[in-house]
């Protein structure tokens, strides 16, 4: 009794403290520390280990994209380790067979709200960087270079529109997508912008898509996510968090919401001097660089240097500066989105 | 009303603990007040409703009754204030209002004070718990925001290797509690809960008979009367209008098949959360799994969630039996432990 009688008072103490972070508008600390979350983690291997191999079949979690995805983090055998039991379960109840419409729908995100928000912090995510040179014209500059400087330029202006900025990387350093998301955390950015050059196999297209995080069906975000989750810097441990945060991603709805800012900025700026822009939309996949980042975060692929117009234009500074305008009143536009919600809300 | 330091020039103390859901809300109070109600919130859509009604706003069951006449607004979405409407928002607060009303308190509280613990879903973000607090002010004094499955472990003691399981309308929350408060880690909240199953039973139903007019709020009754995970206990037979004609319905596989598609992310999770209980006390926490929330009473589902631990060396899942007020009494039972001071520093 008097055991029962400590917990609770901790745990009321406790309570108070979050709710006193979350009136002085701080993020609580609310991980467990560092030693224990790394014995939790090898328990958790071990645990999805014993499972039994019964447990092959499908899961609720698991799709043609996640699998696609995995086997290019060479996780693929990982997969088959988590497949559901609750599927199996009923995969198993061949007398009454379930309607193949009746998919169990991927948890939704909770919904964001009309929010008391504001952007004050912007972490700035340059794709790629040291030996991963990302993708790169034949004859022009790698992708490295291009998203290191469209992101310093988009740096000056954001900080002259009095945001913070905080960079993932500064010069040509090779940073793994989790040691990314692990600075975008540490600074505790309100968003997370990453930025990427395209390219795509049919090379007259051109245009700019912007991604936050979700699961796919399309083979070719499948590919462009695996091509872009190379260095991810996860290991097997990490494999069922990833997988859950693909599906089940609380931000998911702001970070909808930043997409469709940015990729309305990019579009509509890029295609008063780049004639024939396509806007190919917003979209989701499983790109690992949004997997870890705990705030609304996306992915912009603001070119296509697999287009040899694109590629001619993105050698000149004045093309860059104006993508990193065109990104600039996208996220502008959404800090301003969330100042028009405290309107409303407050 | 209770309450502490009544006399002496003290304000009247009064503590409750509200579970806001998306589907019903109630509130449990310190004087021995305890209420649940729809949470939906009407305005009369026009003059000739009001002069009918003679009500500027309807509430729960009243609202849902007298719908045609009225805007309707369910305004907590997956247990959150839904986005992006005025009236949603006002809706959150007129129920809020309402609810506090029914436990004694209207506009005017002689100057009482009033301690509100608020349940939300385990996974709600910092800024929905701002805009939860942003909504209560005016009602409460001071407020204390906690995850609903921890209010519910809270209020069953079951602070120590046990795992909650809160299915609700909106969310299914999880919870371990590991003799301490729930980190971000020992929770979980997928939004495959009661709505997803109406949703479900709808399409199938719709499917089969297309003929047959039914609306969601006869579906929601539907399972509500006949839910069930498994086999039976007998056929589901449903009367709904063939234009215009009611019509007998055997809707059996559609009930099943729409209330199993909970299963797959609900164990999954379980799993997962058991998974990362420090090893030596999985055990005692597949052996105390407590499933709580109003589609927690889905026949059959506890045992089928109790099957799927027999996978992983077995255990036992135990069903609220009522679980209404399970959650608002733990957040009671929260606001009564919490200590005067701290209170102040929560004012709202």
């Amino acid at each position: 009794m008097g055991n029962l009688h400590r917990i609770k008072k901790r745990m009321v103490r406790d309570a108070i403290a979050e709710n006193i972070l979350t009136l002085r508008n701080r993020r609580p600390d609310r991980r467990r520390d560092r030693g224990r979350r790394v014995a939790l983690t090898v328990a958790r291997v071990g645990f999805l280990l014993g499972l039994p191999a019964a447990l092959f079949g499908s899961s609720y979690l698991l799709s043609n994209v996640a699998d696609g995805w995995v086997a290019r983090a060479d996780l693929a055998s990982a997969s088959r380790l988590v497949r559901g039991l609750a599927a199996s379960r009923l995969a198993s109840r061949e007398e009454r067979p379930l309607d193949p419409s009746l998919t169990f729908a991927a948890p939704k995100p909770i919904d964001s709200s009309v929010l008391p928000l504001a952007l004050h912090k912007v972490v700035l995510d340059p794709g790629h960087g040291g030996p991963n040179r990302g993708t790169a014209a034949p004859q022009g500059v790698p992708e490295k270079e291009l998203t290191l400087d469209i992101a310093v330029r988009l740096r000056r202006l954001l900080e002259r529109d009095g945001f913070q900025v905080v960079m993932t990387r500064e010069d040509d350093q090779a940073l793994s997508l989790k040691e990314r998301a692990e600075i975008a955390n540490e600074a505790r950015g309100d968003i997370f912008l990453s930025i990427h050059v395209n390219w795509i196999s049919n090379r007259r297209v051109r245009g700019v898509e912007t991604y936050y995080l979700g699961p796919t069906d399309d083979p070719y975000l499948t590919e462009l996510a695996a091509q872009e989750n190379r260095d991810s810097g996860y290991s097997l441990a990490d494999f069922r968090d990833l997988l859950e945060r693909v599906y089940a991603d609380v931000r998911q709805e702001e970070s909808r919401e930043l997409a469709e800012a940015v990729q309305r900025g990019l579009h509509d700026s890029l295609r008063k001097i780049n004639r024939g822009v396509e806007n190919r939309g917003v979209k989701t996949a499983p790109f690992g660089v949004l997997t870890r980042t705990e705030m609304p975060a996306i992915l912009a692929e603001v070119s296509c240097l697999s287009n040899d117009l694109e590629a001619s234009l993105l050698v000149r500074p004045s093309y860059r500066q104006f993508l990193a305008e065109a990104l600039f009143r996208g996220v502008q536009s959404y800090a301003q989105g969330l100042t028009r919600n405290q309107t409303i809300g407050s | 009303m209770s309450e502490t330091g009544e006399g002496g020039g003290k304000p009247r103390i009064l503590n409750v603990g509200v579970d806001l859901g998306t589907s019903r809300s109630s509130i449990s109070a310190s004087n021995g007040e305890k209420h649940v109600i729809e949470s939906y919130v009407g305005w009369p859509a026009d003059m000739v409703a009001r002069k009918v009604l003679k009500k500027d706003v309807l509430i729960g069951a009243e609202a849902l009754e007298n719908r045609i006449m009225l805007d309707l607004h369910r305004p907590l979405e997956r247990g959150l204030i839904k986005e992006g409407s005025e009236k949603d928002a006002a809706a959150v607060r007129e129920l809020l209002k309402h609810l506090i009303s029914l436990v004694g308190l209207g506009d005017k509280r002689d100057g009482s004070q009033v301690r509100a613990v608020v349940g939300v879903p385990a996974e709600a973000l910092r800024v929905n718990k701002q805009q939860l607090r942003n909504a209560m002010k005016g009602f409460v004094d001071s407020l204390m925001i906690v995850s609903e499955p921890f209010a519910v472990a809270y209020g069953l003691e079951a602070l120590l290797h046990a795992l909650v399981i809160d299915i609700g309308a909106g969310t299914t929350d999880f919870c371990v509690m590991n003799g301490r408060y729930p980190t971000e880690e020992d929770q979980r909240t997928l939004t495959t809960a009661g709505d997803h199953v109406d949703q479900q039973l709808s399409q199938l139903i719709s499917a089969r008979y297309p003929d047959a007019n039914f609306s969601a709020h006869m579906v929601r009754g539907w399972k509500e009367k006949y839910s069930f995970v498994g086999d039976p206990p007998e056929p589901v037979k449903v009367t709904a209008p063939v234009r215009g004609k009611p019509t007998e319905f055997d809707v059996t596989e559609e009930m099943r098949a729409a209330c199993e598609s909970l299963l797959p992310p609900v164990i999954e999770t379980m799993l997962d959360l058991i998974s990362r209980v420090e090893p030596e006390y999985q055990a005692r926490v597949r052996n105390n799994v407590i499933l709580s929330g109003g589609s927690g009473l889905i026949d059959g589902l506890g045992a089928a969630l109790q099957e799927a631990l027999g996978e992983v060396g077995g255990g036992q899942v135990r069903v609220v039996k009522d679980p209404v007020y399970v959650g608002s009494d733990g957040g009671l039972a929260l606001a009564n432990d919490a200590p005067a001071s701290d209170w102040e520093k929560l004012a709202a």
